[in-house]
């Protein structure tokens, strides 16, 4: 019993040792190298240096709202999973990312934007509820959700809502660059605003999430079964649900739409820590967050002087990875 | 009386689909009560309304002394836990913490198991016997230890009902006995109420003390398993033809069902001479086989006189417990005279049936063949103080009477028939 304590506990610093690099690599690396030394002097010491405004207002709102985003993100692609029993499943081959955008999309070109962050916040949230429920009433048959109809309504839907986005950018070809930051997934233009804003609402939310991790577990059973060790699926599904929108519509209107993340970093935890949430969405949540500060840093630097998009880095990197799932997936079912 | 689960004027509807119709039924504190029925009858459906998993349109289920649904979902799972079909778990959990799932109604929020609460779980592991692998992976068990992983982790709920859907249906032979065993021991030994639906009569009827049979969605037949399982019923509702025994181990009902593809008739009769249940297996075999059979003289009432009823055969018959009377002899030997061929089972003889074999030494018999099946020595059967042993004797003397195997006999008799024919 002892030992596996300190099994948890060695893994779980590990964990966070690897967060800590990562913070530490995306903080230093970027189209300005800012040694580590430098780095401490501005944030401990307060020394005004060279790159004490890139540090201060550029590079570091970025890199934390990196870590925020992923941790949302890999969170509520951990509990949709859990939610729709399938490991194909989160924020983005829902279409709920997509519909965010739209939400964002839309409060730009009708200018209710300009009322402030969290109305493009907002607007994001209803996009991503409203496809997701969208999604999940096209694939319900006879009171039953196939697996399959809700993966292909997904990406149908998703394509849909792409098409609108590129529709609506034809209509104000003024506002395009602006658009397409949201269509691809950026933190270039982070504030300290932004993330104390998304932080707001993400943190609370992962933590909320984490509450229900018991009933998470027993919906691995299947939702009769749940239903007969007393979990109230229904409501399950709809706080969840909820709380994972929120979650998106804050990702989204802080960084756009990010592929991939919630879709890998759990099957990662899942492979090395085992299936159970109550370990799983915090430690998701922890790699996530490492994984897109890395992706980010990786994506500043690799064709300098240009940026490549932190979206555009998650998809390359965990495209393949859900093909390898789709396939591991296929063999079991056969 | 104290019922655990009652169900009143219960009605159930899929889009204006009756599947259940006006379903009553009063289920006692510790019994065991099978639900049988064919496919589509509503077994499962009716579980479910059970359990809530389903609402009624109309009716009420009460469980003990409250009204289902005015409990709570958590109340209700700490007081009836279901055991489905089979079970998918899609991520990798570990046994034990599968089994721990079943205490999630006493868990409070925030709070998590206490040591009460994993003490009852590793008592329901011990009780199901998966103590020795609660520490592998539930997707990496056999059909059969995962059915008793969800058993234990429905008895870690602490339940006072169990509903079981076909619990065995996917189980080799041997776990469907274990599984079963293990509920029965339970509701013997801790006054669990179980419910499940089976596919299998002849394990409802070795398990339960009370069996519903269900068809298009009514309860057509309840009662015991002996009243319910009966040819009559099983034909109503299954539409199926069985035969039916007792079990003579268990004394349960014991049913056999019977092809219905045309048997090839035989117009080779035999006449056998049984009693005691001495030709229960013959009669059904060379029944199959499509031969002519009679039997006699047997007692009303005496095993091989309700199978040959079964298979309406010419019987010379007699009333219970009474020695062979001249009329009964005389309607055996008419039998036996018609017959091609005689068979001697190893009955038991007395002063009361002695005359079955006297009449086998009839002159007018001699040119018949006889064969006597013998499975130790004929001393040990002969309850007359010698008299049946002389007689046996002299019969097997005879030059048409030939001692044989029973299992050898079925063969023997085709050839016979084959032989004749030319």
């Amino acid at each position: 019993m002892t030992n596996k304590i300190i099994n948890r506990l060695i893994s779980f610093n590990i964990l966070l040792m690897v967060f800590f690099i990562c913070f530490i690599i995306s903080v230093r690396i970027g189209a300005v190298d800012i040694p580590l030394e430098e780095i401490l002097k501005i944030i401990f010491l307060g020394e005004s240096t060279d790159n004490q405004i890139i540090l201060m207002d550029i590079r570091l709102p970025r890199v934390m709202i990196a870590a925020v985003l992923g941790a949302g993100l890999s969170a509520v692609g951990g509990v949709m999973q859990g939610i729709f029993k399938n490991p194909l499943v989160d924020s983005y081959t829902l279409g709920m990312s997509s519909g965010a955008a739209l939400g964002a999309v839309i409060s730009i070109v009708t200018g209710v934007g300009v009322f402030g962050y969290a109305t493009t916040g907002a607007f994001a949230f209803l996009g991503a509820i409203s496809t997701l429920f969208f999604v999940y009433y096209l694939s319900k048959t006879k009171n039953k959700v196939s697996i399959n109809s809700l993966l292909l309504s997904g990406v149908a839907v998703s394509y849909f809502i792409s098409s609108l986005i590129s529709f609506i950018m034809l209509l104000f070809s003024n506002k395009v660059e602006h658009i397409v930051f949201w269509t691809m997934g950026s933190l270039s233009s982070a504030t300290w605003q932004k993330f104390i804003f998304s932080s707001c609402l993400i943190v609370p939310g992962v933590l909320i999430l984490n509450i229900f991790a018991r009933e998470l577990n027993i919906m691995s059973l299947g939702e009769e079964s749940a239903h007969y060790i007393g979990v109230d699926v229904e409501r399950l599904k709809y706080i969840l649900l909820t709380v994972c929108s929120i979650i998106v519509g804050a990702v989204v209107s802080t960084g756009g739409t990010i592929g991939f993340l919630g879709l890998v970093a759990p099957h990662i935890v899942r492979l090395i820590w085992g299936a159970d949430y109550r370990r799983l969405i915090p430690y998701s949540a922890i790699l996530g967050a490492s994984l897109l500060m890395l992706s980010d840093a990786i994506g500043r630097v690799i064709i300098q002087p240009a940026e490549i998009p932190v979206g555009v880095m998650t998809s390359i990197m965990g495209g393949p990875f859900f093909v390898f799932l789709l396939r591991k997936q296929k063999s079991k079912g056969a | 009386m104290e019922y655990e689960v009652r169900v009143e004027g219960l009605d159930f509807s899929y889009e204006n689909n009756y599947i259940l119709k006006n379903i009553n039924l009063s289920i006692k504190e510790g019994s065991f009560v099978s639900i049988v029925g064919p496919n589509g009858s509503g077994k499962s459906t009716f579980l479910k309304n059970l359990s809530r998993y389903l609402k009624p349109q109309k009716g009420i289920v009460m469980l003990g002394n409250d009204d289902i649904t005015k409990l709570s979902q958590k109340e209700i799972s700490k007081r009836l836990s279901v055991v489905p079909q089979n079970i998918l778990v899609e991520f990798d959990y570990k046994v034990k913490d599968i089994v721990l799932m079943g205490r999630h109604p006493y868990v409070k929020r925030l709070k998590g198991e206490t040591p009460e609460d994993i003490k009852i779980a590793e008592r329901a592991m011990k009780y199901t016997n998966i103590m020795e692998f609660s520490n592998r992976n539930f997707n990496e068990l056999s059909g059969g230890e995962k059915q008793r992983v969800i058993l234990a982790q429905a008895l870690a709920q602490q339940p006072k009902v169990l509903l079981m859907d076909e619990p065995i249906s996917h189980l080799d032979l041997q776990y469907q006995v274990e599984i079963l065993d293990l509920v029965k021991k339970m509701t013997l030994e801790e006054g669990l109420t179980s419910i499940a639906v089976l596919h299998d009569l002849n394990m409802a009827s070795a398990y339960s003390d009370y069996i519903v049979m269900l068809k298009g969605g009514e309860v057509f037949f309840k009662g015991e398993p002996a009243e319910v399982l009966t040819i009559e019923n099983i034909a109503r509702v299954f539409n199926t033809n069985v035969s039916i025994s007792i079990n003579p181990a268990t004394g349960k009902t014991y049913i056999y069902p019977i092809s219905t593809i045309p048997k090839k008739k035989r117009d080779f009769a035999v006449h056998i001479i049984c009693g005691g249940g001495t030709g229960v297996k013959l009669i059904q075999e060379l029944a199959a086989a499509g031969f002519t059979i009679s039997t006699g003289v047997l007692n009303i009432g005496d095993s091989d006189w309700t199978i040959s009823k079964e298979y309406e055969l010419d019987v010379a018959e007699e009333t219970p417990f009474m020695a062979i009377s001249q009329e009964a002899y005389d309607k055996n030997l008419e039998l036996a005279l018609s017959a091609n061929v005689l068979v001697l089972l190893p009955v038991y003889f007395s002063k009361a049936n002695i005359r079955n074999l006297k009449m086998l030494i009839e002159d007018r018999l001699k040119d018949k063949t006889i064969y006597i099946v013998e499975n130790g020595s004929f001393e040990q059967r002969d309850y007359t103080n010698g008299e049946a042993l002389s007689i046996y004797n002299k019969l097997i003397d005879r030059p048409n009477v030939i001692q044989i195997k029973e299992e050898q006999l079925k063969e023997i008799l085709i050839k016979a028939d084959e032989n004749h024919d030319k």
